[in-house]
Order: structure tokens, then sequence, then C-alpha cells
């Protein structure tokens, strides 16, 4: 489709354009106390962008811009859960008092840049296209990271994002160029086309351009061993970043691996041996080790922290690792399960990260020491953060449970030689149950009972409730949730 | 294929070669007298003094990020300017929306005091700065 006619299908796109403008001249006519003002200005903006992007869902799967990018029910799913967990993080802002000394207009209108970005992750099928929007993500991130520019480990925090995001992205960048030589073209189809024709000649520059790619995908999903920005950056940053940062730019890069593999390297049954090009190496194999040991990376060290926001920052690699399980089969399936397990790891992590905010305004801390007693103290925010907890643990009936439920599920159903994942996956779910219990353990029996019971303030309480209310009903009724990924599973020129 | 990268190859000898040659010239016959003045670090003309490793005042980079902006949009205008003829209203829409775009950038450093060397605190917006005290010098 050509430039002007992509127009139509853009305007999700243009709105939010429209919406960042609107939030960067909001922030000139604001006082500083004022500049909640400008989280308002993105939010109505991001509920329009939502709505266009909804009705925009069932277009037909088309490519816009010469090929630059496509739009798909695929990308309307991850764009939507882009938009609520942004939603959610633009009213924790204004509650989180990290930010009280510091004008949150710059604040607000480069999180509407990032949701930009995220967008154009989502959707893009040329590897130009990819690499920029990439670098759109991370470059915001950067800035959001070192926010607190008054507090040093906020400044260490994006320090740290820099340079490990500028050497992974110029590595994948490079990756990126060989496939280039290789294709002759910078289009998904086109590269796929070409390389299913090569014969065993590129073998080596193949398997070199995929494991680089893989480094700068690896570092937006924080997989082992492109993770060890993640525990700095996340305990640095402002805590609705960290939250921000371990949901909206994981989805999209999980949406990013997903169409890059799956439309450039899979044939139509999902990654086998035979379907990268022509390589000998068991790629199954090779990703199904790397997401165990994502997973064992994250649970394991976890387990020793001593900082809640730490514990969770290593807990989101740990379900990054078991998203990651999926990848190896790439079939329909395995998408969708992904797909599900991300649209309830948006809520249930989301929440406890709120949880961390809310009782930092009120300790000032962060580590275990400071949940002390919580659950008698503010029986509310105690319930909560146990629910999520069993959530992010996978216990039954919360969501947790049915995000894994569905990612076993499509392992068992491929067939023996992934059985040794689920066994893995399995595992790492009781490791994890430790450290998540062990909240629950601090709060409700740690530290002294108290008779005055402190209730959070209703903005807290409504992100609570919002958060916590899909982590416990999806659990328990989630046909829903299931019947629109379903919908959403189409992408475009599906038939290879 | 191997007479286009010759030709390459040729190009580049050349290049080294036709540099090197009064290089060598000159350090053959030119006379050599060596002042302290003349072996001092180049610095317009003045006398070079201190380290050059010294910390550069922050809004440098603001004044080249600026500047920047404004470089890119000249980079984006020429190639617009060849072909408006051939897209007529639309070309121009674009680039009025791409204008504007870029205004709004001015106006936010403007509004920000960005563009003022002098530190100075404002009323709305903020101001990134704060009021120039007696301490600090740049």
């Amino acid at each position: 489709m050509t430039n002007l006619q992509s127009l139509e299908f853009f305007i999700p796109e243009l709105i939010l354009t429209i919406t960042i403008l609107a939030a960067l001249i909001t922030d000139l006519f604001v006082k500083k106390s004022k500049t909640n003002m400008i989280g308002w200005v993105l939010g109505v903006g991001l509920v329009v962008v939502g709505l266009s992007v909804h009705n925009l869902s069932s277009a037909p799967p088309t490519t816009l811009f010469l090929d630059m990018i496509v739009i798909d029910p695929f990308s309307s799913f991850m764009k939507i859960v882009i938009i609520l967990s942004t939603l959610l993080v633009i009213v924790a802002s204004w509650v989180n008092d990290e930010l009280e000394k510091y004008r949150k207009g710059e604040y607000f209108t480069i999180m509407g840049i990032m949701v930009m970005g995220l967008f154009l992750m989502t959707s893009s099928v040329d590897i130009i296209m990819l690499y920029i929007s990439i670098e759109v993500v991370s470059i915001m991130s950067f800035v959001l990271a070192a926010y607190l520019k008054l507090d040093t480990r906020s400044n260490e925090a994006g320090l740290k994002y820099v340079i490990y995001g500028a050497f992974s992205s110029g590595v994948m960048l490079f990756g990126l160029s060989i496939v280039y030589g290789l294709a002759g073209s910078t289009n998904y189809f086109a590269i796929q086309d070409t390389l299913s024709s090569l014969d065993g000649s590129a073998n080596p520059a193949l398997i070199m351009a995929l494991l680089m790619i893989f480094a700068g995908f690896g570092y937006k999903i924080s997989s082992v061993p492109f993770h060890f920005w993640t525990p700095d950056v996340y305990e640095g940053s402002p805590s609705t970043i960290t939250a921000y940062l371990s949901v909206a730019p994981k989805a999209a890069g999980f949406a990013m691996i997903i169409r890059f593999f799956h439309q450039v390297f899979s044939d139509s049954i999902g990654l086998t041996s035979n379907s990268i090009g022509s390589t000998d190496l068991p790629w199954p194999e090779i990703i199904g080790v790397l997401a165990v040991v994502t997973m064992t990376m994250g649970n394991l060290v976890a387990i020793q922290q001593k900082s809640i926001k730490r514990m969770l920052a290593y807990s989101s690699i740990a379900h990054a690792g078991y998203m990651m399980l999926a990848l190896p089969v790439l079939s329909m399936e395995a998408v969708e399960s992904i797909m599900i397990y991300l649209f309830i790891y948006v809520f249930m992590n989301l929440g406890a990260f709120f949880i961390v905010i809310f009782v930092k305004n009120k300790t000032g801390g962060e580590s275990f020491e400071d949940f002390e007693g919580l659950g008698w103290k503010m029986p509310i925010v105690g319930a909560f953060m146990t629910l999520f907890m069993l959530s992010l643990t996978g216990l039954p009936p919360t969501a947790g449970f049915v995000g894994k439920l569905y990612i076993f599920k499509t392992l068992v159903g491929a067939g023996s030689e992934f059985l040794w994942l689920v066994i893995a996956g399995g595992v790492n779910s009781v490791i994890s149950l430790y450290y998540y219990f062990h909240v629950v353990k601090v709060m409700f029996l740690g530290g002294k009972r108290s008779d005055v019971i402190t209730y959070p303030p209703s903005t807290m309480f409504g992100l609570m409730i919002f958060t916590a209310v899909p982590s416990l009903i999806l659990g328990l009724y989630w046909n829903p949730l299931a019947s629109w990924v379903k919908d959403s599973l189409v992408f475009y020129n599906q038939v290879m | 294929m191997y007479r286009d990268f010759g030709t390459v190859f040729f190009a580049v000898i050349m290049g080294i070669v036709m540099v090197s040659i009064p290089l060598i010239i000159s350090w053959l016959i030119a006379p050599s007298n060596k002042t302290k003045d003349k072996l001092d670090t180049y610095e317009c003309g003045e006398e070079a003094e201190g380290s050059a490793w010294l910390q550069f005042n922050i809004r440098f980079y603001i004044i080249a990020l600026i500047f920047l902006i404004f470089d890119v949009e000249v980079v984006f205008l020429f190639p617009w300017a060849v072909v408006f003829k051939e897209m007529g209203l639309i070309a121009l829409i674009e680039m009025g929306i791409f204008l504007l775009i870029l205004c709004a950038g001015l106006a936010y450093v403007w509004v920000k005091s960005d563009l003022e060397w002098v530190r100075r605190r404002i009323k709305y917006g903020g101001g990134r700065y704060k009021p120039l005290s007696a301490s600090s010098e740049d």
C-alpha cells in the first residue's frame, strides 16, 4: 500500500502523535505542582488511541507504507496490552511520591513517545523499521530510568542502561546487516523467500547473524545471558518506571521476537532444525536451554534479595523465561499461550509493583523489613499483595495459574521432546514459591501487630482493585480472554 | 568484478601516494626550526592553557541538540523542494506538519529558557536551571 493510502490505517499512531505534542505544549503552561495534568492529557489521548486500535483490529491484515509495517489482529492485541499497562502506570505516577520533587511534564511526554515506539515494534516487518522502533523505545527508557536526577542510584540506572543498550543494539545491528547481506532485502517476507532457498554454504554467516540478533532481542526481554542490566536498572529507576519497563517493552519485545522468528525463520509447523535456512543446529533445543537457564537464574537469585523491588526484578527475568518456554515450539498454540501469559502478567506484575510504590510512600523503603507486619497494619494492601504473590507463583485459582497452564499445555501437546521443558518449568514454579511466600510470611507473621489500621488512598485503592480483579477473575473465568486471543491470532501473510 | 574493485584499489593507492609525496618533499627540503610557540597546540591563535579534559558546561550539549534539530530540518527540506512541483498540495501540507512539529520543539526550548545563556527563573514552564549564584562559574 502506498504512503497516502496507508494513513487511513495509521490513525492510532497519528492520534498518538497529536497527543504527544499536546502533552509537550501543555507542559509549558502549567506550574510545577499541576504537572499531573499532563498525565490526564496523555491518558485521555491513549484512551482514544485504544478505541481506534480496536476499530482497526477487524480490518483485513495488510502492509502499510510500502511494506514497512503491518496491521493485523496480533499487533492490535499487543497494542491494547501496551495501552492498558501505560494507562495504569500513568495513574500510578500521579501518586508516586518519588516523583514529587520533579516536574512530570517531560516524564509523561517521554512515556507517550515510548508508546509510539512500542506500537511500531509490534508491527514492523522491515529490518530498518524494527531497528528504529527498538531505538525509540530504548532511548526513551534510558531517560525515564534516570528521571530522578537528584538520586544517584537513578543516574546509575540510566547510565548502565545506556551502555548495555548501546552495546546490544550495536551487536544486533551487525547481525541484521549480515541477514541483509545474505538476503539482499530488508523486508521480512523477501528475506524469508531468499533464506529458504539458500544452500548450506551460507550457514556460518546465518548462524552468526541469528546469534547476534538474539543478543538484541534477549536484551529487550531480559533473557539470560543478556539480563545483567535488569536488576540495577529496575532498582534505581522510579518505581513506576520499573513497573512499566517490566511489562510494556517486554510485551512488545515478545511481539517482535514472535513476528521475526515466526515469519522469517520458521515453517508452518513451528521452529524446527530445518526451518532456519538450512542450518543443522538444533534451534528448538538452544532456545529451550536459554529459557530454562533464564528462569532458573532469575528464580535462584531472587531468593537472595533483600529488597522487594530487586526481588521483583529477578522475578520478571524468571517470567521472561516462562514465556520463552513456548518459543521453541512456535506453533500457533505457542503464540496463543505467550499472548495469554503476557496479558495476565501485565496485571499481576503491575499490581505487585503498585503495592511496592504504596509501601515506599508510607515507609520510605522497599526492603523486606518495610513490609513487616503489613498484613496487620494495612489488611487490604496485605490481602492484595498475597493475591499478586499467589498469582505470580502460578497457584490456582489465580490468573497466573491459567497462564502457566496454557504454556505447559502447549509444550505437552507439542510432543515428548519438549517434556523436559515442562519439568524444568514445574521445578522453577516450586522454587519461586519460596521467595514469593517469603513476602507473605513477612507481612503476616513478622513485625508487631497493630491496632491502628491504615487504608490506602482512593487512587491507590482503585489501582489495586483494577489489577487485582483481573488477576483473580481470569483464573476462574478466562474464556473471554482465550477467545479474544484466538481471534487475534492472525498474522499478515500467515500462509508460508 | 575484479576490474571494478581494481579501480577502487588503484584510487586508494593513488590517494595515499599523492598525499605522502608533498609531505616527503617538505620533510626533505624544508628548514627545521622548532620553537615552543610552533609546537604548541593550535587554539585559534590564543595561547593554549590547561588540560583539554575538563568538564564542559552541559548546556553546550543542549545547544548542539537544538542545532541538530534544525540541521535535520534543512536536510529534509532540500529533497522536498526538488519534488515539490510534481507532488503539489500534499507535499505542502506534509512539510507544513513537519515544520509545525519542529516549531513546537523550538517553542518548548524557548519557554524552558534553553536559548538563554544566562540562567534565569521563569514563572511558567519552570526553567531548567537554578538562578545564577556567586559560587558557580562558566
